[in-house]
């Protein structure tokens, strides 16, 4: 085995801040080599840097034993490096044809040939078992198949070396053995693979050996068959991971809120509804499971009012409602925590102290006239009083709230959805991209919230998240209810085969 | 109306669109790259200007064209240098274009000739009228008889039709107006993309201003421009961002204009500045229908930066 590349020294800076500091890490020829780390160990930034989209600050790479300087993607593209990136890098008003096409050098002339690079393109695809219709445009295909491009585009353009970032996030089980197959096809013919991941069950599965990352720092390199996944997972977290369990309950008081067949953009696979009935009682957690985009956005906006349904009925605390906004929602106690906090949960520009009070701006301890006058001094009091409680941390309440990292952003948008006293609580991937300490103090809050009689909807393409923390299961695909389980020794393979359909 | 008013007008549209046309595929070629220009009214004064004077004092309207068209890259280079490399916004430099170009123009046409009530001439560009083609009946005038710009702007509308759909270059460009990053790691250079998509956007609109006083009229004043650069702005819209619509737009924009002139000698009963607002309606209503289901390159108007976290 001859080693391919060879990173040292790595360090790269943004700001103050270090994503990488001083990171060591090789790929040996026809190996599958594992970066594991929690969300923001530096794993995307250290691979970003090996293609050239960022420049390190410090450290050098080599390929093949040569020094290189990858000063942009075009020339980690004739170095023979390919990454398919955790949010594709495809362009959705084209077809795979033309997207795989894209920047191609490597022939000359002036117009696309369009038969040559298509049997090219076909007698790749068939060699690694990538089956995709070229002429269909990307916005009409699936996820899966939507790698398989990504995929397909990297080896198009002689890529040695393949960086899969987080490849199995938005994949089915069924979806996942595909790529598996891919991999080792692709390491039978010699080429390296970098895997990223944090999941312990497709790591050990998949790769040969695994470097851990936290923190911006390598940790340990091992291999795959001389570990285990606790062992992975402390070196990962850096502590004992002591397993935590949530006591389930079983509700029998009165819905809070209720669909009833209701349709949303039902034709559409990925972002539509097609029939929902479901309730959630007071006092218990419903989970929805599911791989991400098969309706659960367009669910969460129909049960806050952000959307209204095409049809069928949504009842709330026992009233039919009609025509609404999320305004009506909020004043009927619901809260939200929406699936992206940057764009729709905070005004990014907006203080810490904004935030916290978006939602309050009528209340009258914070304002006279309506609204026309702000009380600063309470304002500041109240705001300070959720930093302690929720523990936030921010250099002070003045701070612009995009500055703060995800888990102090999501504890901002915690004190706000929660200070309310919610009646319903719908939580939409509440710990999506935070860390292990962050997260449980979500999943706390939560069942806190429970507890105190509140309904809660989650929504989370996390399913051991919807195992931990739900009273009752719920799993969707493409748009439809597949079936309801309790949460209570939940039927686990039963759940995973409905998730993809079966 | 009989045949010969109508064939008038008609080829008084066709001498109408032309401008717009220059002016409209220089925003095509801006936003196919992701920077939507607004600045093209300043661009085109610019331009005209520049145009004016060469041809004032070489007596050449090629001459003129080509140098309006290089005064439109020069503007044009400010714009680029601060929503590319400094990443700033599209809209605020187009509209400081806007602001800051006329009144350079108007300086410097002051400078020249100083303050007087007559105003300076050149000669205007004649016509090349193409043998054998011109004698077709009707269309022969309408489309072979007019001033090689004419010729020039429909050459390059066909030019632009096959560069976007048929090369490997003109999908390169067209992606990096849809997914900058993408793009980027396809191992497309995006900022020289951006760059150039800047000069061509400057060189056509300036060739579009400096139309106006070389082929259209043959003097220079202020305000000639009369917000043609963002009736390209909109036929760029109803176009749909495709060679061929902006040319079926430009046409049809072309046609008010004629026929608002027109309008204009054909009757003493309504002020003639009635018929001077048909274009600018048609424009407003061409944009209230079409302009809601925006489609266009995705990441227009948005700047960009590799570094991005």
């Amino acid at each position: 085995m001859s080693e391919i590349l060879r990173m040292e020294h790595i360090s790269k800076q943004f700001g103050d801040f270090y994503a990488n500091k001083d990171i060591n890490f090789d790929v040996q020829q026809g190996e599958v080599h594992t970066l594991l780390g929690e969300n923001g160990a530096g794993k995307s930034t250290l691979m970003n840097v090996l293609i050239g989209l960022y420049q390190p600050t410090e450290g050098s790479i080599y390929l093949r034993g040569k020094k290189v300087e990858i000063d942009s993607p075009a020339e980690a593209v004739r170095l023979g490096i390919g990454m398919v990136h955790q949010h594709f890098m495809l362009v959705e008003a084209m077809t795979v044809f033309q997207n795989i096409i894209l920047g191609d050098r490597r022939y000359k002339g002036i117009f696309i040939d369009h038969a040559a690079r298509r049997k090219e393109i076909l007698e790749l695809s068939w060699r690694y078992g990538l089956n995709i219709d070229l002429e269909a445009k990307i916005t009409d295909i699936s996820v899966g198949a939507q790698q398989r491009v990504e995929i397909l585009k990297a080896l198009y353009r002689g890529a040695e070396l393949l960086i899969l970032d987080e490849p199995t996030a938005a994949l089915t089980d069924i979806e996942v053995e595909g790529l598996y197959s891919v991999i080792d096809k692709l390491k039978s013919e010699g080429k390296s693979i970098v895997f990223i991941s944090h999941k312990m069950r497709e790591v050990l599965h998949v790769s040969d050996r695994v470097t851990i990352l936290r923190a911006g720092k390598t940790i340990k390199t091992l291999l795959a068959s001389e570990t285990d996944g606790k062992e992975l997972a402390n070196l990962m977290i850096g502590r004992d991971l002591v397993e935590c369990e949530y006591e389930k309950k079983e509700s029998e008081q009165e819905p809070v809120i209720e669909l009833r067949n209701v349709d949303y953009n039902k034709t559409s696979k990925h972002n539509g509804l097609n029939g929902v009935s479901l309730m959630v009682r007071k006092g218990e957690i419903l989970g929805i499971a599911g791989v991400d985009g098969n309706g659960q956005s367009q669910l969460s906006q129909i049960v806050t009012g952000v959307t209204m349904a095409e049809a069928g009925e949504v009842v709330l605390k026992g009233c039919k409602v009609n025509h609404v906004t999320a305004a009506d929602f909020i004043e009927k106690n619901v809260s939200h925590i929406p699936e992206d906090r940057n764009r729709m949960g905070l005004v990014g520009n907006m203080t810490v102290e904004e935030n916290l009070l978006l939602k309050s701006t009528q209340d009258c301890a914070f304002c006279d006239l309506n609204g026309w006058h702000l009380k600063k001094k309470a304002m500041r009091t109240y705001s300070e009083s959720m930093r302690v409680k929720y523990d936030i941390r921010c250099q002070g309440m003045d701070q612009e709230i995009r500055s703060l990292s995800g888990g102090n952003q999501q504890k901002v948008i915690l004190a706000r959805e929660l200070e309310a006293k919610p009646d319903l609580l719908v939580a939409v991937h509440p710990t999506r991209g935070l860390d292990i300490g962050a997260t449980r103090y979500v999943r706390d809050n939560m069942i806190a919230a429970r507890d105190a009689g509140c309904a809660v909807l989650l929504i989370s393409a996390d399913f051991d998240e919807v195992l931990q923390l739900s009273d009752r299961i719920i799993v969707m695909f493409e748009g439809k209810v597949m079936g309801e389980y309790s949460g209570k020794n939940p039927p686990i393979s039963t759940i995973s085969l409905a998730m993809a359909g079966k | 109306m009989d045949w010969n008013t109508i064939a008038e007008v008609l080829t008084s549209a066709v001498r109408m669109a032309t401008p717009l046309l220059f002016v409209a595929l220089a925003e095509l070629y801006s936003e196919r790259a992701g920077l939507v220009n607004i600045g093209l009214d300043g661009i085109m004064a610019f331009g005209s200007l520049v145009g004016f004077l060469v041809c004032f004092w070489t007596g050449s309207p090629f001459l003129g064209v080509i140098c309006g068209a290089l005064g439109g890259v020069l503007v044009n280079m400010v714009y680029a240098f601060c929503t590319v490399t400094l990443a700033g916004q599209q809209i605020v430099y187009g509209m400081a274009l806007n602001i800051f170009a006329p009144a350079l123009a108007s300086f410097i046409y002051r400078v020249v000739f100083g303050v007087s009530s007559t105003l300076a001439q050149a000669t205007l560009m004649k016509t090349v009228s193409i043998p054998v083609l011109k004698d077709i009946p009707f269309l022969g005038k309408l489309l072979f008889d007019q001033t090689p710009m004419v010729y020039a702007v429909y050459l390059l509308v066909v030019v632009t039709m096959i560069y976007f759909n048929r090369t490997k270059s003109g999908l390169n460009y067209k992606a990096v107006g849809e997914y900058p990053k993408a793009a980027e790691t396809m191992g497309i250079n995006v900022i020289r993309t951006k760059y150039i998509a800047s000069i061509i956007c400057g060189f056509l609109a300036g060739m579009g201003g400096a139309y106006l006083t070389t082929c259209y009229v043959n003097t220079y004043s202020d305000g000639i421009v009369a917000g043609r650069g963002f009736i390209a702005l909109a036929a760029v819209i109803f176009g749909r961002w495709s060679g061929s619509g902006v040319l079926m737009a430009c046409l049809l924009f072309g046609l008010f204009d004629a026929m608002q002139l027109r309008l204009q000698v054909g009757t003493d009963l309504l002020p003639y500045q009635l018929f001077q607002m048909i274009p600018y309606v048609m424009t407003l209503i061409a944009l209230t229908i079409f302009g809601s289901k925006i489609a266009g390159p995705k990441s227009k108007g948005k700047p960009y930066y590799r570094e991005e976290r």
